[in-house]
């Protein structure tokens, strides 16, 4: 794992570098509406689970088909591709993003004749673990999740299990809220917002992201987002801007 | 506007005499022949079936005679002019002629059926089609289209559009630009006035219903993003537009054009189309599909987009709601503001345009969303623009900063006044009248509702940031522990959640110069008050900014360069008296020499003195 800093661009969020070009011409032409690329578009979405890989918008595509042609509807491939989300960023668009392909769980499932009624109760559970994420609140993130509730229960039996490392994909992008913080923390706090118990757990992972410990607080290096200055804007003229003027004086 | 009759009066005889089917002329003879072989065909034997195909014609022709004589005349110059790709007096007859006569005899009802003025154009029926095209676009714009008008404007567009892309080879057409976009705003218009009327099965007659059941392919989406896709193929618009930006030769680009995409009918259309193609995608929900269609569009100020008005602010408009979707409010404000600039500036130019109505209320909308998004992001931007939206907005703006429960509505309020109107893909199942039932017994919350809560929740992440961030302008320093007490019922824990959703909110990926994409972006930070925790002791740091100066001096000093060419320029007043000779009126001519060389050089005034 890499060390916990703040992506600089979006370049891998809209085209990551594990995406095969095949994948990318896709996406990328009309053969994205065609219904009978979904096997292999899901297929991509299994092996991305599978690897730990991330490509948002090869999975919107996915949803887009599902959107066109709701008797292909999987909802297994939805709440797999919801958690991706989920544990791919915590302030970005893409769980907003991936709602928005989709209907009212009940109205997916009526048009599939589908039994299992599992998608309905789900999708309003990650919705709500979401809102938690996105807020930060990070502690109660980790209660509903670890909770008893029928949602939580299926998605730790059934879902969470194909994915490589769903648990550390989260710890890792709390961390980066985390990082553009704090200069440190304590490691209580950091414990409780990463889910970690033992200290023994905690020094490890502050070792994965990078950090380092010092006492009972972490200290995170340096990195431009927890360790501001106050500056002074000052204007900047750039030479296209004087091309009038310049070209009126020269005469 | 007395004498409608003058509008089409040609303006020389003998243009009236080269035409094919010379009006004047035309009644008398066609009468003549109609009788001749109504005669011959009294011999056949299913002579009654023709009598009435006959008399039938007889009706169209004596309908054909109510229709004004200045139409007719219009509309065979209209059509000669098409046939000869006359552009100028195409774009001409299309812009002016076209709107003038609808004021003058269609305001209140429809242009005579295509059907009715086909003997006027020698049965032309690619001329009929764009005329149809025309006549919808009428019924759309000034009546109440009825199910068959939208069936038909549906049927009649796909003909036009079989026509271009399935003929053998290119079309030997050509159309102003305006007129393509307008075709294919309309195209998208029409698809989402339906789609919207589709979606609510309620107060729809037997007929209707039953109209809908058997016509799912009629504007449904797949069939309007199949014609916009394949413009957009055939035009190679795309591969175009990609090498023309890696600065290929005019040749280069023609050759990866093609056959079609090389002709300005085709490349337009297709260039047209991925603007359409953005907006539908906006309309159904995909913002990022909508961003990733324009990959490849120059957007930056002399693009192509921007030499039609309504394009170009629709353009901007469907970017900027993009990017609202995306949380990229920084973005969403740079582009509502570079139109709305633009617009301001153009807006002398284009109260006749016939779109002007529609144009300005999308400018307001994005007034509306600029207060939004200038809420949930505050920083500094155009202070012009701004203005206008405190002077229209200023109620609003000012719920929004307090926040709350108030505020949350205000945030609805102006969403639902001002967010493109988002379409549902699926209609409801009208094919299957039991379904329908259980349809209208629990009806799906309509598109519209689901993206304003997508929205809600963005703002509801994000509620208690002003506040906090209020809180810490007071300090440079304090302690999470003395937040606490300023937070009724909170507990480190939370405060400290806060701080990380603040430091959140103000930051962003934003677009950079030169960047390729709109979906590109470079992590910003949008706000001046920043902050560092060490532990639980907050570290405040507040950026501030120099006044700026430059633009200001630059913009005046550019105004006054060009007050002065323009008085430099402009011919002297006459003198009536002479003062008195000599000195006066050598000055005079002095004068007069420098104002006849215009553009010429400027001379300082130091020179101009010791020429005297």
């Amino acid at each position: 794992m890499t060390v916990a800093v703040p992506t600089k661009n979006l370049a891998d969020w809209h085209s990551p570098s594990t995406r095969p070009e095949v994948i990318h011409e896709l996406i990328h032409g009309v053969d994205r509406y065609n219904p009978t690329n979904l096997p292999f578009m899901e297929e991509y979405l299994l092996s991305e689970i599978k690897e730990g890989q991330y490509d948002l918008f090869a999975n919107l595509a996915i949803l887009k088909l599902y959107q066109f042609n709701p008797q292909h509807s999987n909802p297994d491939i939805i709440i797999h591709i919801l958690i991706k989300n989920l544990s791919a960023t915590v302030h970005g668009p893409d769980y907003n993003l991936s709602l928005g392909l989709l209907r009212e769980p009940s109205a997916i499932l009526h048009d599939i004749e589908s039994d299992d009624e599992s998608l309905i109760t789900i999708v309003p559970f990650l919705t709500n673990l979401h809102e938690l994420i996105r807020t930060c609140q990070f502690t109660n993130f980790w209660k509903e999740l670890n909770g008893d509730s029928e949602a939580a229960n299926i998605i730790k039996s059934r879902f969470l299990p194909s994915h490589a490392h769903p648990i550390d994909d989260l710890r890792f992008q709390f961390s980066l809220s985390i990082a553009s913080c704090f200069s440190s923390i304590t490691l209580t706090q950091l414990g409780r917002w990463l889910d970690l118990s033992s200290s023994s757990e905690i020094s490890s992972w502050c070792e994965k992201v990078g950090w380092t410990v010092q006492g009972d607080k972490a200290v995170v290096p340096k990195n431009g987002d927890n360790d501001v200055k106050a500056g002074v804007v000052k204007e900047n003229v750039q030479l296209n801007q004087l091309t009038k003027l310049v070209a009126a004086a020269a005469y | 506007m007395a004498d409608p009759t003058a509008f089409y009066e040609p303006e020389e005889d003998e243009l009236l005499s080269s035409l094919a089917v010379p009006v004047q002329s035309y009644n008398p003879d066609s009468e003549a022949d109609e009788y001749r072989r109504l005669q011959e065909l009294e011999q056949h034997a299913y002579a009654q079936q023709q009598m009435m195909v006959a008399e039938q014609e007889q009706e169209q022709l004596a309908a054909l005679e109510q229709v004004p004589e200045d139409v007719k005349r219009f509309l065979v110059l209209f059509h000669q002019a098409i046939l000869e790709n006359d552009l100028p007096t195409i774009t001409n007859m299309y812009e002016s002629g076209w709107n003038k006569l609808s004021q003058a005899h269609y305001a209140q009802n429809e242009w005579p059926e295509a059907e009715l003025i086909s003997p006027l154009v020698q049965n032309d029926q690619v001329f009929l089609t764009l005329y149809r095209e025309l006549y919808f676009r009428h019924v759309y714009a000034k009546l109440q289209p009825t199910i068959d008008d939208r069936f038909q404007s549906y049927e009649n567009i796909c003909e036009l559009f079989n026509y271009l892309l399935n003929s053998e080879g290119p079309v030997p057409l050509d159309l102003p630009i305006q007129w393509l976009w307008d075709m294919l705003d309309e195209f998208v218009y029409q698809f989402s006035s339906f789609a919207s009327w589709r979606a609510n099965p309620k107060n729809k007659n037997e007929e209707e219903l039953e109209a809908l059941a058997e016509a799912q392919h009629i504007w449904s989406c797949y069939s309007v993003l199949n014609v916009l896709y394949s413009l957009v193929q055939k035009s190679q618009i795309n591969e175009q537009l990609k090498a023309e930006k890696e600065g290929k030769s005019p040749e280069e680009v023609a050759e990866i054009a093609g056959e079609y995409g090389s002709k300005p009918l085709y490349r337009n259309l297709g260039y047209f189309s991925l603007i359409c193609l953005l907006r539908v995608h906006v309309l159904l929900g995909d913002p990022t599909l909508a961003l990733q269609t324009m990959e490849h569009v120059d957007l930056s100020g002399g693009a192509f987009l921007t030499r039609i008005t309504a394009c170009h602010v629709t353009t901007y408009y469907h970017v900027g709601c993009a990017y609202m979707s995306l949380g990229r409010w920084p973005d969403a404000i740079k582009t509502f503001i570079s139109v709305l600039i633009f617009f301001i500036r153009m807006k002398q130019y284009h109260t006749r345009s016939y779109q002007y109505g529609s144009i300005a209320k999308q400018c307001e909308r994005m007034y509306a969303l600029l207060a939004i998004c200038t809420t949930l992001s505050p920083g500094p931007s155009d202070e012009s623009i701004m203005s206008i939206v405190k002077e229209h907005y200023a109620d609003q703006l000012a719920i929004l900063q307090r926040g709350g429960d108030e505020a949350l509505e205000t945030f609805k309020d102006l969403y639902l006044s001002a967010s493109p109107k988002y379409l549902n893909v699926n209609p409801p199942p009208y094919e299957d009248p039991s379904a329908l039932e259980s349809y209208l017994a629990n009806p799906p919350i309509d598109a519209t509702q689901r993206f304003l809560e997508l929205f809600l929740s963005d703002v509801v992440a994000v509620r208690g940031v002003s506040n906090v961030r209020n809180l810490l302008k007071l300090y440079t320093s304090i302690d999470a522990a003395k937040l606490v007490a300023f937070s009724e019922g909170e507990q480190e824990e939370e405060v400290l959640q806060q701080l990380m959703v603040l430091k959140a909110a103000s930051r962003t990926y934003a677009k950079g110069q030169g960047e390729a994409t709109l979906l590109d972006g470079e992590r910003i930070v949008t706000n001046n008050l920043d902050f560092t925790i060490d532990g639980s002791m907050v570290h405040v740091e507040e950026t501030t900014s120099h006044r700026r100066f430059a633009g200001f001096f630059i913009r005046n000093a550019e105004h006054a360069q060009r007050v002065y060419n323009t008085i430099r320029s402009s011919p002297l007043p006459i003198q009536r008296k002479p003062a008195s000779a000599g000195q006066t009126a050598a000055g005079q001519q002095q004068e007069k020499n420098e104002s006849k060389k215009v553009g010429g050089a400027w001379k300082p005034q130091r020179a101009r003195v010791a020429a005297q």
